[in-house]
């Protein structure tokens, strides 16, 4: 299980922010934390999956795209806080991820 | 001038027309006119109906092809008038009659004519069945076959775009049944695909004969550049292979995370998708090398920029 740190979760702020400005053409500063993916900057689930892969490269993720996906089911993450916040608990949790329901 | 790099991609019929997608291509629209003008009179008058603020067509599958292919072709011409010419072409799908066009195997009305029939045999073959398609992402093909088997399910994997992005063929019933199976598996996302018939699977090996029987009158000339197979990832050049890949296509299953991976082997390194959308250029931030993935819009404007 990973310690997530305030460098972690700022290294995981900055990539997902400059991801999403790339993707969908906008600017950092038209991001915020209640911005609605799909409704407000036009995102997909082929980018959350994308997103997914370079965390998963980054932070040397061992977890299987189903365990998110199962997570998800339960826990739909629609603004980029959200999605935040997701991604730091599979770098903490990894595969362990769906332990947390129980 | 031919772009040693560079491979034309044609996508399938759109599931929508954005009011932005050609932008950046000065005259475009003009071009696009005289083909639709064209079209209309050999094909369907209708089709002089569509406007792209207006949705037009969105639900008629047929109409919809014919716009696709003439969106796909115009752009083979507002390119070739700019004097662009790809090194490759590859058809996703239904875009396979485009890029026949882009190669010059076929003119633009031989086109319309493939579109129009392979639509007829298609009905005769489904009658009044109910069939879809449906794709799935963040699930591999093993996890997607054992689920259609266990569940036993009327379903085929039609099209693998990534290794985790499927396209599924089948009986509109199990469709409905399979994204919610793998939603519940663990899939990151199901979405319905807008058609009634399913594409590139078993269900339409009996449009085979009467198809093959069809095309064989058409005349087909040879490919003025390769055109990479979806279906096993072979340069067609014969005229034969290149009339049989317009017939197996509607019940092959097609590879196209594989057709990426050859188009790079081969050397293309920009791949421009000539259509209207952007679900191929989405799709291939998941193919491994470094290969780019363009819209015709953005190309242009990177090659305004130069």
């Amino acid at each position: 299980m990973a310690l997530i740190t305030e460098k972690t979760r700022e290294e995981v702020k900055n990539i997902v922010y400059n991801f999403f400005a790339d993707e969908c053409e906008v600017e950092i500063k038209d991001i915020h934390s209640d911005t609605n993916i799909i409704k407000d900057i036009d995102g997909d689930s082929l980018m959350f999956l994308e997103l997914i892969e370079i965390f998963k490269k980054k932070y040397n993720l061992d977890i299987e795209l189903k365990t998110i996906g199962k997570y998800s089911v339960k826990h739909p993450v629609q603004t980029i806080g959200q999605l935040i916040d997701m991604q730091l608990l599979i770098i903490e949790h990894e595969n362990r991820l769906l332990e947390l329901d129980k | 001038m031919l772009q040693k790099k560079l491979a034309f991609i044609f996508p399938p019929f759109a599931s929508e027309y954005p009011d932005d997608a050609f932008t950046n291509l000065t005259g475009f629209d003009d071009c696009f006119k005289k083909f639709l003008a064209w079209a209309a009179e050999f094909a369907d008058p209708e089709l002089l109906q569509f406007e792209i603020p207006a949705k037009t067509f969105l639900q008629d599958e047929l109409k919809t092809q014919y716009i696709s292919y003439i969106q796909s072709c115009s752009l083979v011409s507002w390119f070739h008038q700019k004097g662009l010419t790809p090194a490759y072409c590859a058809g996703y799908s239904m875009g396979i009659y485009a890029a026949l066009f882009q190669a010059d195997v076929i003119s633009f009305p031989g086109g319309l004519i493939l579109i129009r029939q392979a639509f007829n045999e298609i009905k005769k073959v489904i009658g009044n069945k109910h069939f879809g398609m449906c794709s799935i992402i963040g699930l591999n093909q093993d996890d997607l076959e054992q689920l259609i088997q266990k569940e036993n399910l009327n379903l085929k994997l039609a099209i693998q775009n990534s290794t985790c992005s499927f396209s599924i063929s089948g009986t509109a019933e199990d469709i409905t049944k399979v994204m919610v199976s793998a939603q519940r598996e663990g899939a990151l996302s199901t979405r319905l695909i807008n058609v009634s018939v399913p594409y590139h699977s078993v269900f339409l090996k009996d449009t085979e004969a009467s198809f093959m029987e069809f095309v064989d009158q058409i005349q087909f000339l040879t490919p003025k550049m390769p055109i990479i197979s979806l279906v096993d990832q072979e340069i067609l050049f014969e005229e034969h292979a290149l009339k049989y890949e317009v017939v197996r296509n509607l019940f092959t299953s097609l590879n196209w995370y594989e057709t990426q991976l050859y188009l790079q082997e081969l050397g293309a390194s920009r791949f421009v998708e000539c259509g209207s959308g952007k679900g191929i250029v989405k799709n291939a931030r998941f193919i491994e090398g470094d290969a780019i993935s363009l819209t015709a819009n953005s190309f242009t404007a990177l090659l305004d920029s130069k």
